[in-house]
């Protein structure tokens, strides 16, 4: 058995806070570099390079972060650009009091965009991307053909700039190198945030994460809005720097084809690789600016990006991760004070009353009425159940009999076309998915769907910081922890959920579902794929479960098990409730054979 | 025994061969000594702006030749910096900054297209710098006292420009009673194409169309549609780079050949060498023929452009008004230094505010507004696969005239 490192990640809540004053003294030593007067054009590239920096820093947080691939941060750039330019020549506004101006002109672009596109579930991958492109050239003809720009460009030689220091070159490098920082500073904070791990998990599965408590479309919001926000203010800066402002070049496709490269070369899912991204090529790009070496310089940028890509597909920050991850020696983890026992409940109230001889309580979940139907199609039609506290609740039916599309809607992830979904009186059903997660509803997946990019760790973690307990991230992971031990993955936590077995990730599924401390835990086809020894282990998981005070609705086909471990059974057929009541009797009655054998021929 | 010597007479003919090239090589730059004079400059070597910016390399390494086989400048040897700025403005002012504060170089040129000069006039401005350029084409846009346009177009170019076109016309008995503009939103071809509707609304030609489209722009189709429509006596397209072939194509697909069209800024060579664009218009301030190859020094020119731009592969050798500017704008400089005597960049700019200097595109001056001098610019026709000017007559070559309908 290996044993646990299950520092090998960056998690929640465990900032490396003793680099905080490194990184302070770095910043405070640059910021008094032009004191040292060094040549004007070192300033100048270090200019262009802290103006990179924040641009692909800013575009992972929405992008790197969250996995929505955008090309629209030339928008995002161009209206900060415009909005300066616009403001400091026409309204002769001084030019400090815009910035903060152009960078809410972009966030408010940004969170406008969002709140339109987040809400429509196709709109993610290559659409999203091509769509904020086209947004890009829909803005550039919007300047193009008002007084924002009308054609001809707008010149800013004649606006002047702050002395913050002796030159304005100087004041540029400083302004580029603090909004620099502040792009990191909040990339750095948004990773080891519990909004970062958020992020990810929406980069790794949406529908999951949203399932798991977190809200996404907001978090999708925040995403952008800092994202477009902090674009706009470089753009604004860069207005100054370039001092006459065309909108073929403003909103060109440079913006977002740089940042991209930039980041998927420092790697896209750490704060500091798009920064690395941006020095390499940015230097590279002053290596070979030599008249002879021109081509040469920009093959070499080309290459450069397909061997990183080949080579280092995490870029180079996830590399030098997995570097450092590979040689750390994996320190003996002493065993967690953990009793491997059910976790209970989240709260007293939940805890189990009233539980009768059969072992189950009074309803608190009642499904009403429910129709679900699928373009014209009934996958749902008209489905009442309840289910008791404390029970574990069969639900059965032939493949298409509508199981899944239940679980679904009881946890929020459909929205049913008619009916209720009650839980303490409150109708969960036309709320988000988060919501049911929040009021104690856990689910698993038939097919195991970790976040592929997260430790087991992180997995588990993110509903106990997300779902019905809402736990600070020190806490979640304790709790994760406490979740592993129980399905006996403790000493995988660091690993990746693609480095475990299929029944591994099965109990994977569980920890996550048990990790919020749910009310009700929807277990779908937990059983499905494994081995009878394993099941005979699960089926023992399951009971202890239960006998921790958790209700269980278990979805199975493995009719064993199903007899074995339930109170009551419901099945389903063509999306209806033919039969509810006690497994050995369900099982006899003649609708349920036929659902299952069909009628025999005469 | 007859191999070894054979191999050994190679090899001394090889070596008397390499010793004579040194030789001659030595006496060439014999001419010039002690520490070279450094002219700095950027050019888009790379990026979309790259095949003009090819021409204007291959003049500056021609003139860069020519100088240091005469006597340099000031008796040293010019060594011209060349960096490749790809085409970007911010590129452009951070290296600009680079020639000054770390190459420390003695002389600036600017490099090549609107926004990059601005940038660059920008950083020669912080320091004081002379800042030669050739292709500024918004005059307005240039606030520096030490800034020199080679470009000679004149300060106010929206107005001279149409004025000399419609001279033309008018000169050929063609003056048009209905005018067509359509013209890219690029910001100093756009410029240039509300000066023209206005001249031409002050000369009283009705206008037939007025039409925007982006720069960058490829589906000329609708554009064609509406030319096709207005079918005026004259067509204005402002245009830069491949646009006009573009249109051309769109409007041969229509089954239509404009009357008189005008293209401001073509790519020469594709339009000249286009079936489409016979007798198409532009302007001009060089083409290679006589009279502005009159001079030894021209015919010199002219044949070391054809010869090298053959080598990097252009496929229209004539040298034209590009090739031209970027030659006037060294002679310029050399002729500043020459005359002052001094590499000191407020000395330089206060002669040449002062002086008229000799250039392939003709007397240039820079006493005006903006350091702007007089409008030099001619109109040039699409005649057998070439450019030839057609206006004013005396840049015609002998027996060309302008062909109108």
């Amino acid at each position: 058995m290996r044993p646990a490192n299950v520092q090998a990640r960056p998690v929640p809540g465990q900032r490396p806070a003793g680099r905080i004053g490194a990184a302070v003294a770095v910043l405070v030593a640059l910021a008094c570099l032009p004191l040292a007067h060094p040549p004007a054009f070192f300033e100048s590239f270090l200019y262009l390079v802290f103006l990179w920096v924040a641009l692909a820093t800013s575009w992972t947080i929405l992008s790197g972060y969250s996995g929505y691939f955008s090309f629209g941060h030339g928008a995002f750039f161009g209206v900060g650009v415009y909005t300066t330019a616009t403001l400091t020549t026409a309204a002769e506004m001084p030019f400090l009091a815009t910035l903060p101006l152009a960078g809410l002109a972009s966030m408010l672009l940004g969170v406008g965009i969002g709140a339109v596109v987040f809400r429509v579930r196709r709109l993610r991958g290559e659409l999203f991307a091509l769509l904020t492109l086209a947004i890009t050239f829909v803005l550039a003809t919007i300047a193009l053909n008002t007084p924002i720009d009308g054609g001809p460009g707008v010149f800013l030689s004649g606006v002047s700039l702050p002395r913050l220091y002796a030159t304005p070159a100087s004041t540029l490098y400083l302004m580029a190198l603090l909004v620099a920082a502040l792009a990191l500073a909040l990339a750095w904070q948004l990773q080891y945030s519990r909004v970062g791990r958020a992020l990810f998990a929406i980069a790794d599965d949406e529908d999951v994460a949203e399932v798991m408590g977190v809200p996404t479309f907001s978090y999708k919001l925040r995403a952008i809005g800092l994202s477009a926000g902090l674009a706009g203010i470089a753009g604004g800066i860069h207005a100054v720097f370039v001092t006459y402002v065309t909108v073929s070049e403003t909103f060109s496709i440079t913006v977002p084809l740089y940042v991209v490269l930039m980041s998927v070369m420092g790697g896209m899912r750490r704060w500091y690789g798009p920064a690395l991204g941006a020095i390499v090529v940015t230097a590279l790009t002053y290596a070979f600016v030599g008249g002879e070496w021109a081509l040469a310089g920009r093959a070499l940028i080309g290459l450069t990006l397909i061997l990183v890509i080949l080579f280092l597909p995490q870029g180079f920050a996830g590399s030098m991760s997995s570097l450092r991850a590979r040689w750390q020696p994996r320190a003996a983890r002493p065993a967690m004070p953990v009793a491997h026992v059910a976790p209970r409940p989240s709260t007293a109230s939940d805890a189990v009353s009233g539980v009768g001889s059969d072992g189950a309580g009074a309803p608190f979940l009642r499904c009403e009425a429910i129709h679900m139907a699928f373009k014209g199609v009934k996958a749902l039609d008209g489905v009442s159940l309840e289910v008791r506290a404390g029970e574990i609740l069969g639900l059965v039916g032939p493949n298409g009999s509508g199981k899944s599309t239940l679980v679904n809607v009881i946890t929020g992830l459909l929205h049913p076309t008619a009916g209720q979904v009650l839980l303490d009186g409150i109708d969960l059903a036309r709320l988000p998915a988060h919501r049911a997660a929040r009021a104690g509803i856990a689910r698993t997946y038939q097919i195991p769907r970790p976040f592929a990019r997260l430790s087991v760790l992180e997995n588990v973690a993110l509903p106990a910081m997300f779902g019905g307990l809402q736990l600070a991230p020190a806490e979640a992971l304790e709790r994760a922890r406490e979740a592993l031990a129980f399905v006996g993955l403790l000493d995988r936590a660091a690993d990746l959920p693609s480095m475990l077995n299929l029944h591994q990730r099965k109990f994977l599924e569980l920890a996550r579902a048990l990790a919020i401390r749910p009310r009700v835990v929807l277990l779908d086809e937990v059983l499905a794929g494994l081995t009878p020894a394993e099941i005979d282990s699960a089926i023992a998981m399951v009971r202890s479960i239960r006998d921790a005070g958790t209700t269980i609705l278990f979805i199975e086909h493995n009719m064993r098990a199903v007899l074995a471990l339930t109170d009551r059974l419901i099945v389903l057929n063509q999306g209806r409730v033919i039969a509810q009541g006690r497994p050995a009797d369900v099982v006899r009655e003649p609708q349920v054979i036929e659902a299952y054998l069909g009628t025999a021929a005469c | 025994m007859g191999t070894i010597s054979r191999k050994l007479g190679l090899q001394l003919t090889g070596l008397v061969c390499a010793v004579s090239a040194a030789l001659v090589t030595a006496a060439a730059v014999a001419a010039t000594s002690g520490a070279p004079v450094r002219v700095g400059g950027t050019l888009a070597l790379t990026g979309p702006l790259a095949p003009t910016g090819l021409i204007h390399k291959i003049v500056g390494e021609i003139y860069v030749e020519q100088a240091n086989k005469r006597d340099g400048f000031l008796g040293r040897p010019v060594e011209w910096v060349l960096l490749d700025d790809q085409s970007k403005a911010d590129l452009a002012r951070s290296l600009y900054e680079k020639l000054v504060t770390v190459d420390r170089v003695d002389l600036l040129l600017g490099p090549y297209a609107t926004g990059g000069i601005l940038s660059a006039m920008a950083v020669a401005e912080r320091h004081g710098k002379l800042l030669i350029h050739n292709t500024l084409g918004i005059p307005k846009l240039a606030k520096y006292e030490r800034q020199i346009p080679v470009y000679s177009i004149g300060a106010v170019p929206e107005q001279t420009l149409p004025a000399t076109l419609f001279d033309a016309l008018a000169a050929n008995g063609k003056t048009p009673k209905t005018v067509a503009f359509v013209t890219s939103k690029f910001p100093s071809v756009h410029f240039m194409s509300v000066g023209a509707r206005e001249t031409a609304k002050k000369r009283g030609i009705n206008e037939a169309l007025w039409l925007e489209f982006e720069f960058g722009t490829r589906d000329f189709g609708p554009i064609a549609a509406r030319i096709r429509e207005a079918n005026a006596d004259f067509l204005w397209v402002g245009s830069i780079g491949l646009e006009g072939n573009q249109l051309l194509e769109a409007l041969k697909k229509l089954d239509y050949a404009p009357k008189n069209p005008f293209f401001l800024y073509p790519s020469p060579g594709p339009l000249a060498q286009s079936p489409d664009a016979a007798n198409a218009l532009s302007m001009t301030l060089f083409e290679d023929h006589a009279p502005f190859t009159n001079t030894p020094q021209a015919t010199e020119f002219a044949r070391l452009y054809r010869e090298r731009a053959g080598k990097a592969g252009i496929t229209y050798l004539d040298a034209d008004m590009q090739a031209a500017v970027a030659y006037a704008a060294w002679q310029t400089l050399e002729a500043a230094v020459t005359a002052t005597r001094s590499l000191d960049d407020a000395k330089l700019a206060q002669w040449l505010r002062a002086n008229r200097v000799d250039t392939l595109i003709g007397k240039l001056r820079f006493d005006g507004a903006g350091n702007y001098g007089d409008d030099l610019q001619k109109i040039k026709q699409v005649q057998a696969g070439r450019w030839i000017t057609v206006w004013p007559r005396e840049f015609a070559p002998p027996g060309a005239r302008m062909n109108l309908q």
